[in-house]
């Protein structure tokens, strides 16, 4: 077996363990959060990434660590991101939620990991229909923000600004905490 | 019962982000971009395959994807693992249907299965068209400051806010 496997499951269990003990395998917690009504879940997420973001600066400065840029299609990616709302706003889990919920012993999860099972048979059926029709025409490519800031460091400030005032905000507008 | 009340079982935001960012920095170390959208695509692989060779063999989208045995399909493996010992060690029980849903919809299983179904339908076929989910595009992708996961991001926040509004009216601001 390959070290690969190992760490896998390592992060897996690790990365299970604290998305449930922040409440975001609750579909309860989601919905209140979507629901502008607790700000904790949207706030640990957005602070994961702000860190993340800057951990990451640091591990490629010291020559490790390994990245791939997703590309961004204008229509594929906003299709995506739109319908994709509204199956998270709907069922209050996201992909990775559902196989931590899941093993919580959630059955709602269950079923949610089933019908997961099963768009993921549909996409994989209608992957050379789909790809080339919404996706290729509106390709920008790998870009990132170092593209348009001029640098990694710049753009990682950048990144770090818009999510601590987000962060910020969300502490104002939400109602509670 | 009151102490338990005073002191919430659930982590505090800010240490919970400083754990997940470390975990999330390890596995940029020791393997890449961290994803679980991917993970369904080899479980899936992993199932069709050995009824299907030429199916799996003929089609892009599991030719792309990790199999069983992948980093990927390990990671999802144990967030289910994680989440089962996060579980049985935690006060609060679990439920199978969300007590906000109850209060909107009543307590058909039948209805709240359906809908996340339905949801995860639909959360997965769009992971895969984007090329990643909340994690492997939202999550990893700002991390690494790609445009794709921050508008992917922006989409997903305003467009379940706007769907949890739809399906819970005003069932979502009554009482605590």
């Amino acid at each position: 077996m390959s070290s690969q496997i190992w760490l896998g499951l390592v992060s897996g269990i690790a990365f299970g363990f604290v998305i449930q003990r922040v409440g975001a395998t609750s579909p309860d917690k989601m919905a209140r959060a979507h629901l502008m009504i607790e700000g904790a879940i949207p706030r640990f997420m957005l602070l994961a990434v702000l860190l993340s973001a800057i951990g990451l600066l640091g591990l490629l400065a010291s020559g490790a660590g390994r990245t791939l840029i997703i590309p961004t299609s204008l229509v594929a990616t906003g299709i995506a991101g739109v319908l994709f709302g509204i199956g998270w706003g709907l069922c209050g889990y996201c992909p990775g939620t559902t196989w931590a919920a899941a093993g919580e012993g959630r059955m709602d999860a269950v079923f949610a990991l089933l019908g997961g099972l099963a768009g993921t048979a549909l996409f994989a059926q209608v992957h050379e229909i789909l790809i080339p029709l919404l996706h290729a025409p509106t390709n920008l490519g790998q870009i990132t923000l170092a593209d348009w800031f001029g640098s990694d460091l710049a753009a990682a400030a950048v990144l770090v600004a818009v999510f601590a005032a987000s962060i910020f905000g969300i502490g104002m507008l939400w109602e509670r905490d | 019962m009151d102490k338990e009340q005073l002191s919430p079982p659930y982590w505090k935001w800010v240490p919970a982000a400083f754990a997940l960012a470390g975990i999330i920095v390890f596995v940029f170390a020791t393997f890449g971009p961290p994803a679980s959208s991917s993970g369904f695509v080899a479980v899936l692989k992993g199932a069709i395959e050995p009824f299907a060779p030429d199916y799996v063999e003929g089609k892009a989208h599991y030719r792309m994807s990790a199999g069983p045995g992948a980093w990927v399909f390990a990671f999802v493996l144990g967030m289910a693992i994680g989440g089962f010992i996060a579980a049985r060690t935690f006060p609060v029980p679990v439920r199978d249907i969300p007590e906000i849903w109850e209060k909107r919809f009543g307590n058909s299983r039948i209805k709240r299965y359906a809908a996340t179904f339905a949801g995860g339908f639909v959360i997965l076929f769009a992971s895969r068209l984007a090329g990643g989910c909340t994690l492997g595009l939202f999550i990893s992708g700002s991390t690494q400051l790609a445009v794709s996961g921050l508008y992917f991001g922006v989409l997903i926040f305003a467009f379940a806010m706007l769907t949890a509004r739809i399906v819970y009216g005003s069932a979502g601001k009554e009482g605590q």
